[in-house]
């Protein structure tokens, strides 16, 4: 298993943002569903090392990231887009990516020739040279997926990866994570559902930091069949039956945060 | 719960141990190229321009009086320590600013390695563009003629605070990472320097030299022409900013986010011996003194330092003497026989009389001021020692500042106070005054002597303000019982007044004579 998770939970001050997360998955592409505030980020930076869990046991590519050492090796195998993307103005597509695989301790002589093949694979090539304050929002976000996936990570932690693309480039997006897919464990937080259903192998729903349903994108369908659950394709229609029946079990004991907290406490080193 | 199968993680290519310098040199290049530091290099270089070498062009040419006003009082420092602690901050701050901190520490590299990447990158900028500003400033000096030794050791204190502005600038940025980071630290840069200024006006003494721009430790006329510059108190500032730099740069190495364990204690070293070598450094400095050469401080000083500077003198004639100046002072070569002809010309003859006129190197007095440093004339034959720095103040002849049409300015208008400061110093000599005002009879004596030398009496109290205040009789007119004798003396005629002084002389400068006993 390549990310092992076992009663997870994460607070902010008074907020509980992740709520006991169970969760296992090798590689593939793995897609986390939910809406706004349901604890995806949440989930996914604890998975990304960038903020320790409040309790639970989190194993990484075999690693304890609680370790700074075996953190260190799963950060050498890590790849991670945030769902809100920093960047510097003044770098350059390739200084960009070049920089985070330098950062990313790749042997400094396969560091060109990565990062042309990383550029190519995300559409940017031609836009090399391009400073990053020029890019269109579609293509900062393809420049963020190339710095996440330039070192070959044998795990890809995506947030939002979709969001700003243009219908073409999502479809070029989605097969380039079956690509990656392949041979290494893809998670993509998203509130999509074409998106998981086009490149997702596995899905898990959260609701209120909880996964409300963990299965297969044909499981999540099934589950909004026959029922009168909002949603336009069948996919949307599982998702709507699987989070009403989530909070028809389980009503709300306190106003969830629009979104939550991205920053509560200083990442581990 | 769905699992699906684990592959076995794919083999990685081992790292070299030579790699973490290549990758240290890709991550600088990158660094260099995107700085925000040439942004406003323009900006500085421009200050510098107006702030530092202009009005140092107004100034004699040596290298000292042109440096001692651009480096020795920190100007050049003031020009580039805030604009410098500002962009560090910016760079600093980039992280929290540009929100890439998530993608800053989800990395296996150090983030404080990263930040060393960014911080040496704005300082090779800086420190670069000081080091270009005064290469080009000493260049224009060198074809301006301007005589000396350049103070190198000033040089690198300068560079050293540009590069500790830089580090504190730049932690400022990381600790207080908002776009309100950069004017923060250039607003504190630009504070330290005016107290550092203020304090500089204040205390000549004591732990206040460690500061980069108190002048009171930088001042010697003839360092660079008759010794070398003392690397005491520089060496001294080196350690104060570059502990200050040191210890910037530990700092960001402490928290948690800046890297492991190993990492944060090596930070922690660094940052302690950062401040401890502040530490010692202002201890050092509260222990300098004040010697012929400049400022000494006994645990940093080696005695090959006062060696003085060999050179073959350039020598001409005045009233047949022969008078030697170091080659450095060959421009006011001309000046200086002409204003010490008459001088000689009025005790030729006389026993006392000075045979040769050989210039010395000159000493700053903090107390009493530039110009306090007497001639004196010892031996026998006499020799007169002739201090010139000590007039440098007064100095005619070039500046070296190019006007309009190219051609070098001359301080013509300077040229009639050099003759009569030179006359009063010669005439203070000659009667044994030492560096007090004298006796009565040698002011009443000195007077009459300045008076053959073409200075009238009306004229000498204004005369007497280029010296100490020690040296001025009471009184702001020529009145009283000294210039009464004086008057008297000179009533005598030449001849006679130069057998008096002939028979008298001895007594004169021993300050056995009253008033009552002049003719």
């Amino acid at each position: 298993m390549n990310v092992e998770i076992s009663d997870l939970t994460r607070r902010f001050g008074r907020t509980q943002a992740v709520a006991g997360v169970s969760l296992e998955t090798g590689p593939g592409v793995f897609g986390l569903l939910g809406p706004n505030g349901a604890g995806k980020t949440s989930l996914l930076r604890m998975m990304a090392t960038v903020l320790p869990p409040t309790s639970g046991r989190l194993r990484l590519l075999g690693r304890d990231p609680g370790s700074f050492g075996p953190r260190r090796e799963i950060r050498r195998r890590l790849g991670y887009l945030p769902q809100s993307l920093g960047y510097y103005p003044g770098f350059t597509v390739a200084e960009f990516v070049e920089y985070f695989a330098l950062l990313k301790e790749m042997p400094p002589g396969q560091v060109p020739r990565a990062v042309a093949a990383t550029l190519e694979q995300v559409g940017l090539g031609d836009k090399a040279r391009a400073k990053l304050r020029t890019l269109s929002g579609g293509m900062l976000r393809r420049a963020g997926i190339a710095q996440a996936i330039v070192n070959h990570p044998e795990l890809l932690l995506l947030d939002e990866p979709t969001a700003g693309l243009d219908p073409e480039q999502r479809v070029a997006f989605r097969a380039l994570l079956r690509d990656l897919g392949q041979r290494a464990t893809v998670v993509v937080s998203t509130h999509l559902v074409e998106d998981v259903g086009a490149a997702c192998t596995e899905v898990a729903l959260m609701e209120r930091g909880k996964i409300v349903f963990h299965g297969t994108p044909a499981e999540l369908i099934a589950r909004g069949e026959g029922t009168a659950a909002a949603g336009d394709a069948p996919l949307e229609r599982g998702y709507s039956a699987v989070l009403s029946a989530a909070r028809s079990a389980t009503p709300a004991p306190a106003p969830a945060p629009a979104s939550a907290p991205t920053v509560a406490k200083a990442p581990p080193a | 719960m769905t699992a699906m199968t684990a592959a076995p993680a794919r083999p990685r290519a081992p790292r070299a141990a030579s790699a973490a310098p290549l990758t240290a040199a890709r991550l600088l290049r990158i660094e260099l190229r995107r700085n925000a530091m040439p942004w406003v290099l323009p900006l500085i270089a421009a200050l510098f321009w107006f702030d530092s070498y202009r009005p140092s062009t107004g100034q004699p040419p040596f290298y000292l009086l042109r440096t001692f006003w651009n480096m020795g009082q920190g100007h050049t420092i003031i020009d580039f320590g805030p604009f410098v602690a500002g962009v560090a901050a910016w760079m600093g701050s980039r992280d929290g600013r540009r929100r890439t901190r998530d993608l800053v520490t989800v990395v296996p590299r150090a983030r404080y390695t990263a930040q060393l990447a960014t911080w040496a990158a704005t300082a090779i900028w800086a420190v670069g563009a000081y080091l270009v500003c005064v290469g080009v400033m000493f260049a224009v000096y060198a074809h301006q003629g301007v005589a000396g030794e350049p103070p190198w050791w000033w040089v690198a204190v300068g560079a050293t605070a540009v590069a500790a502005f830089s580090a504190a600038g730049f932690a400022v940025g990381v600790f207080f990472s908002s776009r309100f980071a950069a004017p923060l630290a250039a607003f504190a840069g630009f504070f330290a320097m005016a107290e550092s200024s203020q304090t500089g006006f204040r205390d000549s003494g004591g732990w206040a030299l460690i500061l980069p721009t108190n002048s009171n430790g930088n001042f010697q006329p003839d360092s660079g022409i008759f010794y070398r510059y003392l690397p005491d108190l520089p060496i001294a500032r080196l350690m104060f900013l570059g502990g200050i730099a040191v210890a910037a740069l530990g700092l960001l190495g402490l928290p948690a986010w800046a890297g492991g364990p190993r990492l944060r204690r090596a930070a922690a070293v660094i940052t302690v011996a950062g401040v401890a070598a502040t530490g010692t450094a202002v201890g050092l400095a509260s222990t300098a003194r004040l010697s012929p050469h400049g400022i000494v401080i006994p645990a940093l000083h080696d005695a090959a330092s006062d060696q003085p500077i060999r050179y073959a003198p350039v020598c001409g004639r005045a009233a047949g003497v022969p008078v030697c100046l170091n080659p450095a002072y060959r421009p006011y070569l001309a000046d200086v026989t002409a204003a010490l002809a008459p001088a000689l010309r009025e005790v030729s003859g006389l026993p006392g009389a000075p045979v040769r006129v050989s210039q010395v190197g000159a000493l700053y007095d903090y107390s009493n001021g530039v110009g306090s440093e007497a001639m004196t004339i010892t031996g026998h034959p006499p020799l007169l020692s002739l201090p010139l720095g000590a007039t440098l103040g007064t100095l005619p002849g070039p500046t070296g500042d190019p006007g309009p049409d190219g051609r070098h300015h001359h301080r013509a208008s300077a040229t009639g106070a050099f003759d009569q400061t030179l006359g009063l110093l010669f005439a203070h000599a000659f009667v044994g005054a030492g560096n007090r005002a004298g006796t009565p009879a040698q002011q009443a004596v000195q007077a009459s002597l300045m008076q053959g030398m073409g200075i009238p009496l009306a004229a000498q109290p204004s005369v007497l303000n280029f010296g100490p205040p020690s040296w001025a009789p009471a009184g702001k007119s020529a009145s009283g019982p000294v210039y009464v004798a004086a008057r008297r003396l000179t009533a005598l005629g030449p001849a006679a007044r130069q057998a008096w002084l002939a028979t008298h002389l001895t007594a004169l400068r021993s300050g056995q004579l009253t008033l009552g006993q002049l003719p």
